[in-house]
């Protein structure tokens, strides 16, 4: 018997086949006009009442979106829509927007290392000569400087507007800190690395770590631990000229730091990413998490389901080496960028104008459900209200007003994070050699992609 | 006029193929392919390139082992489930829930499976008096590979099972039943009567099986994101990487060149068998 299918059976296969992928064509075609319109102002009423503009989150900003979307409907009377995303897809969501003709996106607000990729790529606007003319209105001088920079420049041009100024700080339980004999927080990372192999050695029997170590494979995760203590030893990237110094004794102390941590930290950091680790510090799992300012928020909020409400304290990161001077490390940032293909550039620029203001960024940083929004600006970060619900919080918040250790952001950025990410997983993984192996095939492949 | 077969394979085969060397022969992103000739330049970064290597060579490895482990499973358990044939609905039935799960639903299932912190593997460890360092299996850097290809053979292992199952369906039950009058039982009545029977369509199956294993992406996203270190990352993992995360379309079409040389060498024996088996 054969195999094959008469002639007359296979006809209509190929035929539905083809059908298909025409229907797939013409869907594609029809939806590119999906996000036409233009941003004509009313006169009447609210000033873009019964416009819409769609825009692209990350996850953790849901409750942002939720917030922003109220209060510009208040203000305006437009509609914004969000699309939520994982926290890494923001680029290439966009990227293929665009790509496709679909154009659906009208701004974005991507983790700011993206920035210089999504330029050179002509996926974003040029938003210089309209910061330079709106002075007025968005006042720049009041972003806080160090962000201000990092979250939106690229070369001599912005391409962005703060938005959440994320900045790591190091959490600590006090009960367990307490149990084990710990008087207060620790000042350096050695410091910190006998603490957390005291509280391990102490209670690992009964599920407590002395700490949560964001490990996992991604530049976000574990690209910002070793951030966080790249700062900590008064490390840099890029030289002032724009050169790698991935291999610099600072660097290397910094992934040996992590290195030492690795054995002691909740199992297993490979695996601790922001769900894994945050649920075990909302658990009273363990002693010290680095994370955003934001997390002291969650954790005195009672719909999180934390269980260390009033139990914790905050500090900076610890130092390192010969620094002896807190940093912040700005791991993970986000900026509001307007999209190159929009048709609704002046309602995008109404809606980042509003969503990076002072005043929305001061209510965003307090609000309740929280935001998971932090300081951006000099004046909500210095907010009365700010320091009287979270005075800790505040005060760790002051070190990224000088001296922060930024990712780089021009083209390419993003390999050249997560080209550091892969390295420093093997390194971890006992795949990569010696701590300065690591960090001297990071700079070798960092001058390559740089072209240097 | 162009017939709808030719239409098809232009569409569907042809285009997608010139696509891919047209960019891996030039600088494109994501947003704006073809930039620039770069002749075989990215290529040659990618060849050069120690991890891509490493993961064609483990993706190899990869593929070859959880097919062989699938169609050892899958057949076995056709064949035990076609001498219990009148009680099998419920079994046919469950084995399909693996088929109709979403890969990304299966990696999280496996990932609570393998959680160290109190997941069903650490559970059931405990419970039989395991009373050292929790198992981490995705953390490691021996074990996290099987534990993807556990996953993996979990998920895929039912399509062979099935296809084989229907071969069985389709034998001439006499022919084994003389077979038996004259003394054939157990493995040499499988042997000589029903593996040549069905042994076209299970040489396929590992075909189609080990293509499948080939393109695996969605268990290491969800289980490891290619780690610890490189120990799980897979050619197609780097491709997403590159395309998707770093908008080089130019290194992502390279390695996907590569990927697909090196999945034809592997598979062009196996299509020959194949071809042979079902002359036969």
């Amino acid at each position: 018997m054969s195999l094959r299918p008469s002639r007359r059976r296979r006809r209509p296969a190929v035929l539905a086949a083809v059908v298909a992928v025409a229907a797939l064509g013409l869907a594609a075609c029809s939806s590119s006009g999906g996000s036409g319109g233009s941003d004509d102002a009313s006169d009447g009423g609210k000033k873009f009442a019964g416009q819409s503009l769609t825009v692209i989150m990350i996850s953790s900003h849901e409750g942002a979106a939720k917030w922003l979307s109220t209060e510009f409907k208040k203000e305006t009377g437009a509609t914004i829509k969000p699309v939520i995303v994982p926290y890494d897809q923001i680029g290439s969501k966009l990227a293929l927007d665009q790509q496709s003709g679909a154009d659906t996106i009208d701004a974005a607000a991507p983790w700011y290392v993206s920035l210089g990729d999504l330029a050179s790529q002509g996926a974003i606007q040029d938003l210089t000569s309209w910061i330079a003319s709106d002075k007025k209105a968005i006042d720049p001088s009041d972003f806080i400087p160090s962000i201000y920079d990092a979250y939106s420049k690229v070369g001599d041009k912005r391409y962005g507007l703060p938005f959440d100024g994320d900045t790591h700080v190091l959490f600590y339980n006090k009960d367990i800190l307490a149990r084990n004999g710990i008087s207060g927080p620790p000042k350096t990372w050695d410091e910190y690395l006998q603490d957390v192999k005291t509280i391990t050695q102490n209670e690992s029997s009964h599920g407590v770590y002395g700490a949560a170590i964001f490990g996992q494979k991604s530049p976000l995760i574990l690209g910002a631990s070793f951030a966080n203590r790249l700062a900590g030893y008064g490390g840099e990237f890029l030289d002032a000229k724009g050169r790698p110094v991935v291999n610099s004794p600072e660097a290397v102390e910094a992934a040996q730091a992590l290195v030492d941590v690795n054995p002691y930290a909740l199992p297993t950091p490979a695996e601790t990413d922001f769900g894994a680790g945050n649920s075990a510090w909302f658990a009273g799992k363990v002693g010290f998490i680095e994370n955003w300012t934001d997390l002291g928020v969650r954790s005195e909020d009672p719909t999180s389901g934390s269980t260390v409400a009033g139990k914790w304290g905050v500090t900076t990161l610890p130092v390192g080496g010969s620094n002896t001077t807190p940093r912040a490390s700005l791991v993970a940032g986000f900026t509001w960028v307007i999209t190159a293909h929009t048709k609704k550039t002046g309602l995008a620029r109404a809606f980042i104008e509003f969503a990076t203001s002072s005043k929305v960024n001061a209510e965003l940083l307090t609000a309740s459900p929280p935001t998971g929004i932090d300081p951006n600006r000099k004046s909500s970060l210095d907010s009365a209200e700010y320091g009287q619900e979270f005075p800790e919080i505040q005060a760790v918040n002051r070190t990224t007003l000088s001296g922060t250790l930024a990712w780089p952001t021009g083209k390419h950025a993003t390999e050249l994070a997560q080209t550091l990410t892969d390295e420093l997983a093997k390194l971890l993984a006992g795949q990569g050699g010696s701590a300065k192996d690591t960090m001297d095939r990071v700079e070798a492949k960092w001058k390559d992609i740089l072209g240097d | 006029m162009v017939s709808p077969t030719v239409l098809a394979t232009l569409v569907l085969g042809a285009y997608p193929l010139v696509f891919i060397v047209l960019t891996a022969l030039s600088e494109s992103s994501l947003g704006q392919p073809f930039q620039d000739w770069v002749g075989t330049r990215n290529l040659q970064h990618a060849l050069g390139d120690g991890d891509v290597v490493a993961s064609l060579v483990r993706n190899v490895v990869y593929a070859i082992l959880v097919t062989i482990a699938s169609t050892a499973l899958g057949v076995v358990g056709a064949l035990a489930l076609h001498t219990a044939t009148r009680r099998g609905s419920i079994a046919r039935t469950l084995m399909l829930l693996p088929l109709i799960t979403p890969p990304v639903v299966v990696g999280v299932l496996w990932k609570l499976i393998f959680n160290p912190a109190g997941g069903l593997l650490d559970t059931l460890l405990v419970a039989l008096g395991y009373r050292g360092e929790p198992v981490a299996v995705l953390s490691s850097s021996a074990w996290a590979i099987v534990g993807v290809g556990v996953a993996d053979v979990w998920e895929w292992t039912p399509i062979v099972l099935l296809l084989v199952f229907a071969a069985l369906l389709g034998q001439d039950r006499a022919i084994g039943e003389a077979a038996a009058l004259d003394g054939a039982h157990g493995f040499r009545l499988f042997r000589e009567i029903t593996f040549p029977a069905i042994g076209g369509t299970v040489a396929a199956v590992f075909l189609i099986r080990l293509v499948l294993a080939f393109k695996v992406f969605d268990l290491v996203f969800v289980l490891t994101s290619g780690g610890p270190g490189q120990a799980t990352t897979m050619p197609a993992y780097l491709i997403y990487q590159a395309a998707l995360q770093q908008f080089d379309i130019g290194r992502a079409s390279s390695i996907t060149l590569l990927l697909a040389v090196v999945v034809t060498i592997v598979t062009l024996p196996v299509i020959l068998v194949t071809r042979r088996l079902h002359r036969d």
